[in-house]
């Protein structure tokens, strides 16, 4: 799959990766215009079922950014959601869909710098002209 | 606790008589019946021939006799029956190993309680369905499937004993090659002795007459200890020569499993396009889900409004890919959800493979173990 302008859809926690994102904006780092973020309030809420949803509709890639280990407000809301991701890694080849369009990170509220570099790479790969189906 | 051997056979005449190999489980039954250790047990009886078993819920202990000898039942697993319909029983139950495997689950998710329930387990080297045993028989063995009293696999062979005592048998791979034999997830089950279970039991390795019995649990040792003192089963202990030629069965059959296995989940596994042509063919019936011994929530993410659109059949992505993420680590590969779908997708195949992935990555293997999936942990690890 290569697209000029893919549709990312990033779930991210409230404490952390949505205050990285916010970092990133206030700082006037420039990251790519097709991310579409959605707030939740921990990693930990993210269900499989919200990334297969996400495909379904369309998502040319689905982003998950949470705390660091060891840093959730809620304690071990990432560890979860760490624990669910590797299985949803293992879903989505069965279902056509290639795992590298699905990727998670741990970014804290102050790594603007993080969050755009995450962003950029994460556009130029399913930009880019390798086989990403 | 040491796991221990013994060779049983029932004392009653009737039951030494009528039951498989000595009539050992049925004596087993009975006593418990009759001590009044459980309200009642859960067991096949025969409806209207050998190919009707009909799971039967036996309060009165001379009713055993009912359920002694072969059957063939449809999707049967007791797990469901056990969580939903004599949940403040305490039954004594007969199991194959993935009834066993569905029962642990169902535990670990506090949907049956250990304590009320006695499992004996049989060994299983796979199950035939009602019809395709009826087809099969009339078909490679040229016999009127009522003749039959009795069905066992042994040595890669499938063998039927008639009402005068002749045997016939035929290679289980020449069945299985011509699309007959055992069902497809029996073939790939690498399950054969049911040991989560309080006792093993089986033909493996016994002398004829007698039933090879491996105490499993120290609630199993009690209850055949007790039996035996109130004179309902008699006892010796296997040489070492029984217990090899059991353990070498196992083997054999293990072996056989995962090859299977290989050919069914990789070799011959359908490519991405002809899963969209099944996933193509489905009518969102739910069979596969009401049927899942593993699936127990009451109200299903499944039918969820944000899931339903207008399309005339569902996107595999927010259906199946759901209920894998839901439960497929916890599959026990019964195979109910291919035998009840209308549409004859395949769809065991990936739930089992779905599980074997997950048995690589966090080494938890469904029904094995006595705690959750470590996806429900809590824990910062």
């Amino acid at each position: 799959m290569s697209k000029e302008h893919p549709k990312i859809v990033g779930f991210c926690c409230n404490w952390c990766c949505y205050g990285g994102a916010d970092t990133a904006g206030t700082s006037r780092m420039q990251y790519p215009s097709g991310i579409r973020i959605i707030r939740v309030m921990c990693s930990g809420r993210i269900t499989p079922s919200m990334i297969f949803k996400a495909f379904k509709e369309g998502a040319d890639g689905v982003f998950v950014g949470g705390c660091h280990m060891g840093d959730c407000h809620y304690d071990a809301g990432n560890y979860k959601w760490n624990r669910r991701a590797t299985f949803v890694k293992e879903i989505l080849p069965e279902f056509g869909i290639d795992p590298e369009r699905f990727i998670f990170e741990w970014i804290s509220a102050s790594e603007g710098e993080k969050f755009q570099r995450t962003m950029q790479t994460f556009y130029d790969r399913l930009t880019s002209e390798d086989n990403i189906e | 606790m040491d796991n221990e051997y013994l060779l049983a056979k029932a004392k009653n005449e009737q039951l030494h008589e009528s039951g498989e190999c000595g009539g050992a489980v049925s004596s087993i039954f009975k006593y418990l019946l009759d001590e009044k250790i459980v309200d009642g047990v859960l067991v096949l009886t025969k409806g209207e021939d050998l190919y009707d078993g009909i799971p039967t819920f036996i309060e009165n202990s001379d009713e055993i006799i009912n359920s002694c000898g072969s059957l063939h039942c449809s999707p049967t697993l007791y797990g469901d029956l056990l969580s939903k319909e004599l949940k403040d029983k305490k039954v004594a139950i007969s199991v194959k190993p993935c009834d066993m495997m569905a029962i642990k689950e169902l535990e670990i998710r506090h949907q049956i309680n250990p304590e009320n329930i006695i499992t004996v387990g049989l060994n299983c080297g796979g199950t035939v369905k009602p019809v395709t045993a009826e087809k099969m028989i009339k078909l490679f063995y040229d016999t009127d499937p009522q003749d039959v009293v009795k069905e066992e696999i042994d040595k890669g062979k499938f063998i039927i004993e008639l009402k005068d005592g002749t045997e016939k048998s035929v290679k289980i791979d020449d069945l299985e090659d011509e699309g007959y034999g055992r069902r497809e997830n029996c073939r790939r089950c690498v399950n054969k002795i049911p040991r989560q279970a309080d006792l093993a039991c089986g033909n493996w390795g016994s002398a004829n007459g007698w039933t090879f019995v491996e105490v499993t649990s120290q609630k199993g040792k009690e209850i055949i200890e007790n039996a035996e003192n109130k004179g309902y089963v008699e006892t010796k202990t296997p040489g070492e020569k029984p217990i090899a030629i059991r353990s070498k069965i196992e083997k054999v059959m293990i072996k056989m499993g995962n090859k299977f296995q290989k050919r069914y989940l990789e070799k011959e596994y359908p490519s991405i396009n002809q899963w969209d042509n099944y996933w193509n063919r489905c009518i969102e019936c739910y069979s596969c889900r009401d049927i899942c011994p593993i699936c127990y929530c009451i109200g299903c993410e499944l039918e969820r409004d944000f899931y339903k659109d207008d399309s005339t059949t569902r996107n595999p992505l927010t259906f199946q890919a759901v209920r894998i993420s839901h439960m497929a680590y916890s599959c026990i590969n019964c195979g109910q959800c291919e035998d009840v779908c209308p549409m004859e997708i395949p769809i065991a195949r990936i739930y089992q493979r779905m599980q074997n992935k997950y048995k690589e990555i966090s080494g938890y293997e469904a029904g094995h173990s006595d705690e959750l999936p470590p996806i429900y942990s809590p824990l910062k690890e």
